[in-house]
């Protein structure tokens, strides 16, 4: 109706320019409806390109006057309901009836869907590359918080591992796995949100490490989820060319909605959510079991009561401090708590003929599962349309994010794992037993044994509740668009259109921490009440303009488009921190006294990139596709001669469907097509002026001359790295697509990568050049979705599903010899050591360790004097003692007759361990039965790169309820599982599972956990296979019940919509892990502990007005 | 009108298609930006402030704590005069060097900090002449003085690297740009050292002789000709070339001598207050030498005071100080640095050094018959036994004590008084390279290399000039140590009827430098200088196990190897440059001992 109602109006546009009186200035009359006089009705003048001019509004008898400026213009006349009429100004006075408009008679538009395919309006079933959208219409009442959470399993390829349950730590998302070696060029995909490339990351990749990292890709993804219309995954190089450079790790879409021509809607929805955090697999000891540990633990290696003599573990009632030690605190329940999440939104939409709008604003508020955290949000979104005239129409998008997060001041749980359970958290009157008010912190002048490690764990009850670690970030983007449609408005013209827009995005960060005195019982010359003020600032500013050209060619077989842009964007930050020791106790700021300890403040350079792009688009017959994108990328950060990168890109698509032989088969297919595409995208996700020589200022001076030095070595050759990427994808339909499946393969090579820190020799007078292009690797995957549209449906019933399945294969093709000579590390014989290794034609991510045989029974000593025959009976039991077999399994004799000992790493020249073996120790599989146990006895333990990964969900309609779930699994990948091995060493004084009351106490115990052993005398906790676990997992990420009201029953109280949600995410995970946290893309994958993912259950409403 | 609209458009595409025209045009100058927090090589080297402040990098590059660590450990720590001092093991690469148990992953072995100088020198070459062209106020001489003093930085560098590693890459070229060739094979010891010596020949008398009055730190804390004289002549005596090493020696020793009459005639203090100029070198046999007794009583240690202390009396020390690198006890306030690498490694007043002289040496004063170091015929008492070491305490005292006393007044039980120990982190002695002692005993050691061994009376005749020449000075050195106070009836310490033959001699000297230059990262290039000549280790391995409590003859195997009193390559470097070839005496810290336990 609507577009009709336009196109009319059109139609009356074009055709009134005829005829013209000489010299009218003025005009007046009267407007009247079947009714009688209209009051309020729009008089307007309107020039040719359909822009008001001038304007009236009829009075109470429906009289108007108005002035004209030109006569060649024409005169208009609207009210709403009724028919618009538009008239040339032939005279000067008008008396004009209005017609109902709505009766009309219906009139049937069709039109294709189109979506942006590589900048182009394209029709979705031409789209030739690979990418996958998800609607969030499909969410629509569901308890989403976040971008991530949508995307978290529907998309097949795309990884999305949470990086901890700490509020706001945002997470990693890996497109079609990590496509280079190279550690520091970003391998986050890019966030485009309504063609806004938010970059800033790009930018700072080169300051920004880890946790920061992180943190910072979550800020930009901070998109309340309620503001997104529609969410689109560009997975190969040829979807993504038209963003260049900084395509090359994908791109993530978000197109925010807007309002719609209508009478103005509000909405508003709640959530609430409650979350705790689970238990981890394996609990910690107790305060009693802890004591005994470590008594034991001490005495073990020396033999002696003296060594295991420390009166903090005595329960001596004489000790001063007895009442602190005797306690069963179990510090992980003290850090942690139920949270409620609160979160709210309200959106108003609307427009009319002219300008349409919509707002929205969203408050969160967290609580984190470990005390005294807590997090806040605010974000708020305008766009604003604007339609000038039929050509020109501007756009206003502004979006607001403000972020403030309480974090802890370290990591709590971290602490709360290691520290000792017989402590108490208060401390206790010495005669009472009662807790005080005060916390307790183990004092300076305990045993000495716990200098290194449970003296500097600080209480963390204490460090949640004075300490303060706080973040805020705000974001703001306004952007301005101007549309001018140069040529023809509509299909059947040949169109040009331009579009220019402006943008500038600003993002400041502040970090405060405080930590005072009290938690530690150091002197104030050491370092205490330490506050640090930080704050960093980023501005953006780009602009691009481009040009579309859509032929309308004769033979309606063609169809075609370009368009070309230019884009140039620059980037300036600067940051400055501030921190100082010992303020006065009560101050937590930088602000009052105390000495400066750090003080940074940096201005970075501006960086600078400016892009050219032509792209474009041809379809013959609707079936055979090809697509054209070329991207020439300039940026600062590489020099003269590679300043220029070309990023070309083909894809090509036949519908084979469409064709005329397909026609038997168009009843139950309605879709075959294959597509295939290639494209060679650069990346230079580095620091700026690398390829420059830069002097700086050395800190000191020499007698009274201040000294520079030369502060790199140019990069005078550096070039980005090149990710070429081939893609085959099948569509296919069924039952007019009420099942789709899609089938992609890809290949991805990325070449010339840039490896960061490459060791060069020392003689050049740098041990490091930033980056070099070297090495060569692969990755080759497929992707297999399915998707349902209604498949089952009865009566009121409806029921459909997704599923995918990905998988990914990455090898190392070349790399440089000195690099690969670097990369691997030398076995150092030490307790919790991990192994890199990279090998050519291998995948990254395997781990490598020992084989864990279980724990020697007996000591040495037992079997030493044994007759043949007795040794031969006590191994044959299946007894075990530290001697060496050889390859058939029998006792290796040394020249005396005697069993030869088991030993670590033996040298002649005993600068290697030379550890004789033990009962109770850890016993390793002596692989080459060379009698001792060295670097020689490791094996490849499995990899840690999944053999499957992806999602599936279901979908269940029955009347106005609703029932959603959604699964992500992962499958076939192994982790190191680092945790669980330093929380069973026994070999300090930190806290450990309870899994260590099964260890080894005394000749002949049958366990597999090997003896306490404080100290780095004993091997017992070398990386092996007892530590690496199959991490195979099924998880159930969310559940989704709700429940929509009729309409009809609404009315009365004035409401459109109203929608009930019951949910629950995170709800179970099906793993034989025994971590924390399954999900771990890391290559190798390392597990150290991460706050485990929260469960959440959450109760909301939507109401629409 | 329709036509209007139609030009208007094409007028507006046209001028579309210009303006983004010419933002193609303005393009390459968008992209040319610059940092604005570092100075780009296209905006230094400029004038000549640029080619000072970049060589003063080059001298805080040697300053630097790694550095100068390297100095102390690669010249002595090996030998007998230092041992496992307290909390040892917080440097377990510190540790395992003390312990004679050395690998090519031991962080000692880690040359960069010594490349980085000769990269920052070769960059001075590189740009300085073209600073020459740009800056009319540059002139020639000061441009050649400049490059003598970087060159001769340089060349100290090598000498250091080549005396510790034997074969180095050696390149005389700045790295710029990372596609120049880095992985340089190791040149030959002989080559290295007589490129130094040919460069620094060359560059001698550009360098500046003395420094302007108003900069008195400069004279001996930057390059002088007498500095790179020095160098030459230790470098003959490494290149056993013992005419030249006595030739640069005499140069020093002569303009030294003379910088100290000078210095006696300005200051009319000195003449008054002290003894007269020729009593003084009637005491050092002629050399012009501090004397160690304080103004007043039987007090010595004035010569330690001096030259080590902290009053830093430059204008007085420069009399007997050649080259050290000059530091500071208030970095906060002067800007420079204070000598961190002496703070940790031998203490300050709060904490004891990580290194301490072993038990033999500890022992020395309290032993009246058998002295290993301080063997002294007739027992006088030699102030460098409190001024080295502090018996009792077990800590070094040399450089890490601003001032110190030696109460003599009892005869025979001297005591060390007002000590004062430089508080942490704030250890402003200088570190000396060269002094004048140190040229004296090399000259010395020159000359007893002129000897022939033998007990004939040709062979004597022949010895009798080097061997009384050698001795005098040798002599003048130990005698300015005893605590005796002069104007008394001296008896030399040291009798020149003990010493007849060449061996003896040898051995004289190499003591006396052990005495005179103790924790002055000497002692090592002593010993693998004499193993050099002698072609075997017998000597210093004896010398090395002197100390070791444990595992001797682990020890002793591994130093019967010539390779092995060299250092292993570190790891790191074997591993990116495959021109290297590891010092075979040593493993290469990669795992390949796997011998069969069976």
């Amino acid at each position: 109706m609507r577009i009709f109602r336009t196109i009319i109006l059109l139609m009356a546009l074009l055709a009134t320019t005829a005829l013209r009186a000489q010299s009218i200035s003025s005009v007046h009359g009267t407007v009247s409806d079947d009714m009688g006089p209209l009051m309020g009705a729009t008089v307007c003048e309107i020039d040719a390109t359909g822009r008001i001019i001038n304007s009236a509004i009829t009075d109470l008898n429906g009289n108007f006057t108005m002035k004209v400026k030109n006569a060649n213009d024409k005169i208009r006349f609207s009210y709403v309901g009724l028919k618009t009429q538009s008239l040339a100004i032939d005279r000067t006075t008008y008396k004009i009836r209005m017609t109902s408009a709505t009766q009309l008679k219906e009139v049937q538009v069709t039109s294709k869907k189109r979506v942006k395919g590589n900048g182009l309006p394209i029709p979705e079933r031409e789209l030739s590359t690979a990418s996958q959208s998800l609607s969030m219409k499909e969410f629509e009442g569901l308890a989403i918080t976040s971008v991530e959470e949508a995307l978290q399993g529907h998309i097949a390829g795309l990884d999305i591992i949470a990086n901890s349950g700490d509020l706001g730590s945002g997470s990693t998302m890996r497109l079609r796995g990590v496509a280079t070696m190279s550690d520091v060029t970003g391998s986050s995909p890019l966030v485009v949100v309504d063609g806004n490339e938010r970059d800033e990351l790009g930018s700072q990749v080169g300051d920004l490490q880890g946790s920061d990292l992180n943190e910072k890709f979550s800020e930009l993804l901070s998109i309340n989820p309620e503001d997104i219309a529609e969410i689109r995954v560009l997975k190969d190089g040829a979807s993504a060319a038209i963003y260049g450079v900084k395509g090359a790790n994908g791109v993530i879409e978000i197109t925010t909605k807007r309002g719609a021509r209508g009478k103005p809607r509000l909405g508003y929805s709640f959530r609430m959510t409650g979350t705790y955090q689970p238990n981890s697999n394996y609990k910690m000891l107790n305060g009693d079991d802890y004591t005994m540990l470590l008594k034991e633990s001490y005495f073990n290696p020396e033999q002696s009561d003296a060594a295991s003599d420390i009166p903090e573990l005595n329960y001596d009632p004489t000790f001063s401090e007895y009442e602190q030690y005797n306690n069963n605190t179990d510090w992980i329940d003290a850090v942690s708590q139920f949270a409620i999440r609160q979160q709210h939104n309200l959106n108003v939409s609307g427009g009319g003929e002219m300008a349409s709008f919509r707002i929205s604003a969203g408050y969160e508020h967290d609580k984190g599962t470990t005390i005294k955290t807590n997090y806040n949000r605010f974000t708020t979104r305008v766009n604003l349309d604007y339609k000038v005239s039929d050509r020109i129409r501007v756009s206003t998008n502004f979006d607001l994010t403000y972020q403030k997060n309480y974090q802890n001041y370290s990591g709590l749980l971290d602490i709360a794992r290691k520290k000792m359970p017989n402590m108490s958290i208060y401390e206790q009157n010495p005669v009472t037993g009662e807790d005080t008010d005060a916390y307790y912190t183990m004092l300076q002048s305990g045993s000495s044994v716990f200098n290194n490690d449970q003296k500097g764990y600080a209480n963390p009850v204490a460090v949640a509740h004075l300490a303060k670690r706080i973040r805020r970030a705000y974001d703001m983007r306004p952007d301005l668009i101007i549309r001018y449609q140069l040529l023809g408005l509509d299909e059947e013209h040949w169109q040009l259109n331009y579009t220019g827009r402006v943008v500038l995005s600003t993002n400041n960060t502040y970090n405060e921490s405080y930590y005072p005195q009290v938690l530690t019982t150091k002197k104030i010359s050491d370092g205490v009440n330490d506050a640090s003020e930080g704050s960093s600032k980023n501005v953006q500013f780009r602009t691009r303009h481009e040009l579309t050209l859509i032929p309308a060619f004769k033979n309606k077989d063609h169809s075609a488009m370009v368009m070309g842009f230019f884009e140039i964007t620059n980037n300036s930050s600067s940051n400055q921190d501030l921190s100082k020791q010992g303020a006065p106790t009560g101050i937590s700021t930088t602000k009052g006294g105390g000495k400066i300890s750090s003080m940074n403040s940096a201005f970075n350079p501006d960086s600078r990139s400016m892009s050219y792009t032509v792209t474009s688009h041809y379809a013959y017959k609707g079936r055979y596709i090809a697509d054209f994108t070329l991207r020439a990328d300039g940026t600062t950060k590489l020099g003269k001669d590679h300043r220029w990168v070309y990023n070309p890109s083909v894809s090509g698509k036949w519908i084979i469907s469409d064709e005329k032989f397909m026609k038997p088969t168009e009843k139950w297919l309605s879709m075959l097509a294959i597509r295939g595409s290639w494209s060679r995208v650069g990346n230079a996700n580095i620091s700026d002026f690398l390829f420059t020589s830069k002097y700086e200022s050395t800190n000191d001076s020499y007698i009274d001359m201040a000294g520079m030095k030369p502060s790199n070595i140019r990069l005078s050759d550096l070039n980005c790295q090149w990710n070429t990427d081939m893609n085959l994808g099948f569509d296919l339909g069924f039952l007019k697509d009420r099942l789709s499946l899609n089938f992609e393969v890809y290949q991805k090579t990325s070449t010339d990568q840039l490896m960061s820190n490459y060791r060069i020799p020392s003689n050049a007078g740098f041990k490091t050049v930033p980056y070099r292009n070297t090495g060569k690797s692969r990755n080759t995957g497929w992707e297999f979705t399915v998707n349902t549209n209604r498949i089952v449906k009865a009566g009121k019933f409806t029921m459909d599903m997704n599923v995918n399945f990905a998988n990914n294969r990455n090898e190392i093709l070349e790399m440089d010899e000195y690099l690969l000579r670097n990369r691997n590390s030398d076995f150092g014989y030490t307790n919790g050591e991990t192994l890199t290794r990279v090998q050519l034609h291998h995948p990254q991510g395997a781990l490598y360790g020992f084989r864990y045989k279980g724990v020697y029974q007996y000591n040495y000593s037992t079997v030493q004097y044994m007759s043949e025959e007795e040794r031969n009976e006590f191994f044959a039991s299946g007894k075990t003692a530290p001697v060496v077999m050889n390859e058939k399994g029998e006792v290796v004799l040394d020249a005396q007759g005697d069993p030869l000992r088991m030993m670590f790493n033996y040298t002649i020249d005993s600068q290697g361990k030379n550890y004789k073996f033990c009962g109770g120790d850890a016993i390793y599989e002596d692989i080459n039965h060379d009698g001792q146990i060295n670097a020689l006895d490791i094996v490849y333990l499995g990899s840690s790169l999944p053999k499957l990964y992806g999602g599936f969900g279901f979908n269940f309609n029955y009347g106005r309820w609703r029932l959603t779930t959604q699964f992500v699994y992962r499958l076939g990948h192994k982790i190191m599982n680092l945790a669980r091995l330093n929380a069973e060493a026994m070999t300090g004084n930190n806290n450990q599972s309870e899994a260590v009351n099964y260890r080894w106490r005394k000749e002949g115990d049958i366990t597999s956990i090997p003896r306490a052993m404080y100290g780095n005398s004993n091997y017992n906790t070398l990386v092996s296979d007892r530590f690496v676990e199959d991490a195979s997992f099924v998880r159930m990420q969310s559940l989704n019940l709700n429940y929509s009201f009729d309409k009809k029953q609404l009315k009365w109280i004035g409401l459109n919509r109203v929608t009930l949600t019951a949910s629950a995410q995170n709800l179970f995970t099906l793993t034989k892990y025994t971590g924390v946290e399954p999900n771990n893309t890391g290559t190798p994958a390392i597990d150290n502990n991460p706050t485990p993912l929260s469960h959440m259950y959450t109760l909301g409403i939507n109401v629409e007005f | 009108m329709e036509k209007s609209i139609k030009n208007i458009k094409k007028l507006s595409l046209v001028g579309l298609v210009a303006l983004m025209g010419f933002m193609q045009s303005a393009c390459t100058d968008f992209l040319e930006v610059k940092p604005e927090n570092q100075i780009v090589l296209e905006n230094f080297w400029t004038d000549k402030n640029d080619v000072h402040s970049i060589i003063a990098g080059c001298y805080t590059a040697f300053q630097s704590d790694a550095n100068v660590k390297r100095m102390m450990v690669w010249g002595e720590f090996r030998s007998d005069n230092i041992y496992v001092g307290v909390n040892t093991n917080s440097d377990a690469s510190l540790e395992k060097v003390l312990l004679e148990n050395i690998d090519a992953k031991n962080d000692y072995t880690n040359w960069d900090g010594f490349y980085d100088i000769i990269n920052r020198c070769n960059t001075v070459l590189l740009y300085a002449p073209q600073v020459a062209e740009k800056d009319p106020a540059y002139t020639q001489s000061e441009l050649r003085a400049d490059m003598a003093e970087v060159i001769a930085l340089r060349s100290l560098a090598y000498f250091y690297l080549i005396r510790t590693f034997r074969d180095v890459p050696y390149s005389s070229v700045a790295y710029t740009d990372d596609n120049q060739k880095m992985d340089l094979p190791a040149s030959p010891f002989e080559v290295v050292l007589d490129s130094l010596i040919t460069s620094l020949e060359s560059i001698q008398n550009d360098a500046i002789d003395i420094y302007p009055e108003d900069k008195p730190k400069y004279q001996t804390g930057r390059i002088t000709r007498d500095a790179i004289r020095a160098m030459l002549c230790e470098m003959y005596l490494w290149k056993q070339d013992y005419d030249n090493c006595i030739k640069y020696a005499d140069m020093v020793i002569e303009s030294k001598k003379k910088m100290a009459e000078d210095n006696r005639k300005k200051s009319k203090n000195y003449n008054q207050s002290k003894s007269s100029g020729s009593q003084l070198y009637e005491l050092t046999n002629g050399y012009p030498l501090i004397e160690s007794q304080q103004e007043t009583g039987l007090y010595f240690g004035n010569a330690y005071t001096t030259i080590f202390g902290s009053d830093n009396n430059v204008s007085e020390n420069m009399q007997e100080i050649i080259f050290q690198l000059i530091f500071d006890d208030t970095p906060s306030e002067s800007h420079m640095k204070a000598n961190g690498a002496v703070n940790s490694f031998y203490g300050n007043s709060q904490d004891e050094g990580l290194v301490a002289p072993p038990e033999f040496m500890l022992k020395e004063r309290d032993e009246t018959t058998d002295r290993k170091v301080f063997a002294i015929k007739n027992q006088k008492v030699d102030a460098r036994l409190y001024e080295n070491f502090n018996s009792t305490e077990k800590r070094i005292v040399k450089y890490t004590t601003s001032r110190i006393t030696i109460n003599a007044q009892t005869k025979t039980n001297p005591r060390a008084e007002n000590i004062s120990r430089y508080s942490q982190n704030q250890n402003g002695s200088n570190w000396i390279i060269y002094r004048l002692t140190d040229i004296m005993l090399l000259k010395a050691e020159a000359l007893t290399q002129k000897m022939i061994e033998g007990s004939d009376d040709n062979v004597v005749e022949h010895n009798k000039p080097f061997l009384a020449e050698a001795f005098s000075l040798v002599n003048a050195v130990n005698k300015r140590s005893v605590c005796e106070p002069f104007g008394t009836q001296l008896v030399d310490t040291l009798v020149s009827d003990d010493y007849t033959s060449k061996s003896l001699m040898e051995e004289l000297v190499l003591k006396e430098r052990q005495r005179e230059l103790m924790f002055e990262g000497k002692r090592w290039y002593d010993l693998v200088r004499l193993s050099r000549r002698t072609g075997n280790t017998t000597d210093l391995s004896n010398a090395a196990l002197l100390k070791a409590a444990t595992s001797q003859d682990l020890i002793a195997n591994k130093l019967a190897k010539m390779d092995a009193i060299y250092w292993p390559y570190n790891l790191e470097e074997v591993k990116v440059n495959k021109n290297l070839v590891q010092n075979p005496a040593f493993d290469s810290g990669e795992d390949k001992s796997y011998k069969k336990n069976y």
